[in-house]
């Protein structure tokens, strides 16, 4: 319940930025716990986690 | 059957009775130097897909075929250093990617205004995907099988048309990133823009083909393939 309370302080719009950064750069410890939070409550941004590695995948394959 | 018909075609082939040449198989001649004319034509048979890669790059036809152009010759004079390691493919993508950092090094002495990035550069237009609160208005859906799709040639002439669809600035810097592989600070380098910058442009080309490869191949396709 408390997990859920504080995974719902980040929101989808904000989670959604810090999905895209973490392919960037690391992300602060604060800020990936933060993160893991929301991702274990919110099934719309743990797809769109997977589909952003699943692009990342597409590209390498577009590559070679 | 299936997977030794992988892993070893020529094998295969000659236990079924097909003629098969062994000179230029890849897996056993990684290190055997190849006929410079059956090199040259594989070379050129990238040219395409080459040139692709760098118009989405520098957005102007003559700069990209001069960058694909010495790259194929980069390549043919420097055929020793293909090792047969990486596959030809990324190997002149390699060679491409610092003909292609060059010829924007080289423009730097007019580079892009960061004004002209300013319109990709705002996150409004994207409030839409989510609800007041920032829960998300249409969460993304199920892909299905991804990896059946990145089998399909189909699927990647869905993401060339993605990729042309995205802003040019925003195409351009996602390439960069992902294609080209170079570091962020690189990017923000070459580019004059802040790291900010360079996290909003890339925020939006993610989410941008992720949304058109969800419309044209996830959705719209899922039923018929």
């Amino acid at each position: 319940m408390l997990q859920r309370k504080i995974g719902h302080m980040l929101s989808c719009k904000h989670a959604s930025r810090l999905i895209s950064r973490m392919q960037d750069e690391t992300l602060s410890p604060f800020t990936r716990w933060m993160l893991r939070l929301h991702l274990s409550a919110c099934d719309g941004c743990t797809r769109f986690k997977a589909q952003l590695a699943i692009l990342g995948d597409a590209m390498r394959r577009y590559r070679s | 059957m299936g997977f030794y018909a992988k892993r070893r075609p020529g094998r295969v082939a000659a236990a079924m009775g097909r003629a098969v040449d062994f000179r230029y198989h890849p897996r056993l001649h990684a290190h055997a130097p190849m006929d410079p004319v059956q090199f040259a034509t594989e070379i050129e048979s990238h040219r395409g897909y080459l040139l692709r890669v760098a118009l989405l790059q520098l957005r102007d036809r003559e700069s990209a075929e001069d960058a694909v152009q010495e790259t194929l010759l980069a390549a043919l004079t420097g055929q020793g250093s293909f090792t047969g390691k990486s596959t030809l493919k990324t190997w002149l993508t390699g060679i491409l990617k610092h003909k292609v950092v060059d010829t924007i090094r080289k423009r730097q002495r007019e580079p892009i205004a960061v004004a002209s990035f300013d319109e990709e550069l705002d996150l409004d237009d994207f409030d839409a995907l989510f609800k007041s609160n920032g829960a998300w208005d249409t969460p993304p859906a199920d892909w299905g099988d991804p990896e059946a799709a990145l089998n399909q040639r189909q699927f990647f002439d869905v993401m060339d048309f993605c990729l042309e669809k995205l802003p040019a600035n925003t195409g351009r810097v996602f390439m960069m990133r992902e294609v080209m592989e170079l570091e962020s600070d690189e990017i923000c380098k070459e580019l004059r823009i802040t790291a900010n910058n360079l996290w909003v442009i890339l925020y939006r080309a993610r989410v941008s083909l992720r949304q058109c490869l969800e419309q044209n191949w996830f959705a719209a396709g899922a039923a018929s393939r």
